[in-house]
């Protein structure tokens, strides 16, 4: 991964919790407006999108069962499918509605800065209205023009998924 | 949950639910199937009650570990005990009907209801009662034990129960589908287990919804464009050629796929990459001298979507996912679903695994919400029709390649054969009589035997084509 990032050049410049807030809002904008091409500038290439079963706890991607564990050809593989007229699960599109507080930097390693945030996304479609509160623990890379997903992780804080509430979005 | 379907289909109840017309060659099936309490009921009576259900794998479980499950709606704990033995009890205290377990999973020699303090060990027996005085005698007590379900037998480490003594041993209740099941075993030679992270989700539809989509090769290419498009991409022929669906009987049934995506360790496709490339030849002439060439083709070469009835099917495709249906109510379905994988696999592998798994299974994948869009919207559809005065709209059409039922000839993937074949069990199991005949029936032939794919199968041409890339070509 870590030779792909030379794309974009890393930084260690001061990052402020208010810039992270920022961000984190913007992507949530770029995503209720399925503005999915944008969306994926936000990650370095070789990014990944984690989104791990309710039950998983710390089981890494590797080595239990996921809802979403994107490599960077996989999530590609998604916004393309996302843009399609043929992604019936999301043709029409899900109405979806973000809001993420409690927004914490917890972690700094050179050019690479840990984020936890909560959200809560509501989100509608077919006449039914679905929840989906959790967490996100990014990994991002800092850089002089913004910050960028090394790791874009959102755990929900859920026991199931309700019915209905099929991950076909980007939660 | 799942309101109540707005058309009552009491005036419906006379239509019969299945109908096979030998001289139009039509199947159709009463979409009351789909969405009526009483059917609903008739169901958990009739099938969740009298027949082996699959509960979970035994690799779940370490000694002490537990996990709570609900089956035909009722609450199970599922544990092995301090001895190492499987049981699957009555989540359910016997003194009053408490839950016991309120946890999902855990790690526990036993089970304690906090309303009385009764506290009971993981093999069943009585460890404690409070203030037990009161009680006549140490045998009262004793009877007091966990209640288990009636039955519970294990095949090639799957786990199935039963609320009912009077079924069959599980063996012959499975037929030709152990076979399937013994070829997952087969894999790999240190077995498989189930890995941690269960994806458990509902969906608004029916159950049989579920199972007549994994049955149906016809909606792979429509429903799944976006997927075919990106297996396509990575340099993968997808096509429908040389694929089959059969009926095992009892209504279990089997997709034999070839030509939908490779097998990790044991088919290469582009996807996988060079490194697995490397592997697949390796693990290969393992298989080969471990199961001979012609098992070693059966178990490696080919796909399989496995039906078991009622709530189990195996997605042995290029990797391993378990999927148990749940139904909730007509209209609404609980789904768990788990990935078997090779015990201690290179990690590597087991990375290459979960990705393309996922990918595609599960309801964050890049096809199954799709599927569930499907069922969904079927479920919603089907209400169009509901009380109809012209009764015969309410029906849903399963006639593809019905010219070959009863034939002995073996019915394509893109046809609907299994599906009928599951129908037709059903509407007998759930005590609808059978089928309903329209015309003379074919006179009855035994169900064709699957055979295996056209597919090289010597190793020399396996590991030939893996160094070219031919086999690829070929597809």
């Amino acid at each position: 991964m870590t030779a792909l990032d030379t794309a974009v050049p890393g930084s260690t410049r001061t990052v402020t919790r208010a810039e992270v807030e920022d961000f984190l809002f913007a992507e949530a904008d770029l995503l209720d407006r399925q503005r999915y091409d944008e969306w994926l500038a936000l990650f370095v290439e070789g990014g990944r999108f984690e989104i791990p079963t309710t039950d998983a706890g710390n089981t890494p991607a590797s080595q239990g069962g996921y809802f979403v564990c994107d490599d960077w050809d996989l999530l590609r593989a998604r916004v393309k499918r996302l843009r399609s007229r043929k992604a019936h699960a999301e043709n029409p599109a899900s109405l979806t509605h973000r809001m993420i507080t409690n927004v914490r930097l917890t972690e700094r390693d050179g050019d690479e800065l840990t984020v936890a945030a909560n959200f809560l996304v509501h989100r509608a479609r077919d006449g039914h209205v679905n929840s989906f509160p959790g967490r996100y623990a990014h990994r991002l890379l800092v850089t002089e023009d913004g910050l960028r997903f090394r790791l874009r992780r959102a755990v929900l804080a859920l026991e199931r998924l309700e019915a209905g509430a099929r991950l076909s979005f980007i939660l | 949950m799942t309101s109540p379907s707005p058309h009552p289909d009491s005036d419906a109840a006379a239509a019969p639910l299945v109908v096979q017309d030998w001289e139009r060659l039509a199947f159709r099936v009463h979409r009351r199937a789909y969405r009526d309490e009483a059917l609903f009921a008739a169901e958990r009576a009739r099938i969740w009650e009298r027949t082996w259900l699959y509960l979970g794998h035994e690799t779940e479980l370490a000694p002490n570990d537990f996990k709570v499950r609900t089956l035909g709606g009722r609450p199970l704990i599922f544990t092995r005990d301090s001895t190492g033995e499987l049981h699957a009890f009555l989540n359910s205290c016997p003194h009053r009907g408490t839950v016991l377990c309120r946890e999902t999973q855990g790690s526990s020699k036993h089970f304690n209801c906090f309303y009385h303090a009764w506290a009971f060990h993981n093999t069943g027996e009585v460890a404690a009662i409070p203030d037990p005085s009161a009680y006549a005698d140490e045998e009262y007590k004793a009877s007091m034990r966990l209640r288990e379900v009636a039955k519970l037998e294990v095949f090639e480490g799957f786990v199935f129960v039963s609320f009912t003594d009077d079924v069959p041993p599980l063996v012959d209740h499975l037929g030709p589908a152990a076979d399937y099941m013994r070829m997952i075993s087969e894999q790999h030679v240190a077995g498989m287990e189930v890995l941690p992270g269960t994806q458990l989700y509902g969906v608004r539809g029916n159950w049989k919804l579920a199972v007549e989509n994994a049955m149906d090769g016809y909606h792979f290419s429509p429903t799944h464009n976006t997927f075919v498009g990106y297996l396509r991409e990575s340099g993968f022929a997808v096509d429908d050629d040389d694929q089959y669906a059969y009926n095992l009987g009892n209504g279990h049934s089997l997709l034999i796929l070839t030509g939908h995506g490779g097998r990790i360790s044991m088919l290469w496709e582009p996807r996988f990459g060079e490194e697995e490339r490397v592997r697949t030849a390796e693990h290969r002439r393992e298989m080969e001298l471990r199961l001979g060439s012609e098992r070693a083709h059966l178990v490696a070469d080919e796909s399989h979507i496995l039906f078991v009835f009622p709530n189990l099917l195996l997605f042995d495709l290029e990797g391993l996912s378990i999927r148990q249906l749940e139904p909730v109510a007509p209209g609404h379905t609980d789904v768990r679903a788990w990935q078997l994988a090779p015990r201690g696999e290179d990690p590597a592998v087991r990375d290459l695994r979960m990705r393309t798994m996922v990918s595609f299974v599960g309801p964050g994948g890049l096809a199954t919400p799709d599927d569930i869009e499907a069922y969904e919207a079927v479920q919603r559809g089907i209400e169009a029709t509901a009380g109809d005065g012209r009764a015969e709209l309410d029906y849903s059409d399963m006639s593809r390649g019905m010219a070959d039922d009863g034939t002995g000839r073996r019915g394509r993937s893109t046809d609907e054969g299994a599906m009928r074949g599951f129908w037709r069990h059903w509407v007998s199991a759930v005590g609808g009589g059978g089928p309903v005949d329209v015309g003379t029936p074919p006179p009855a032939q035994p169900e064709p035997t699957p055979l295996p794919s056209k597919r090289p199968h010597g190793l020399d041409e396996i590991l030939a084509g893996l160094e070219t890339g031919d086999e690829v070509a070929a597809r």
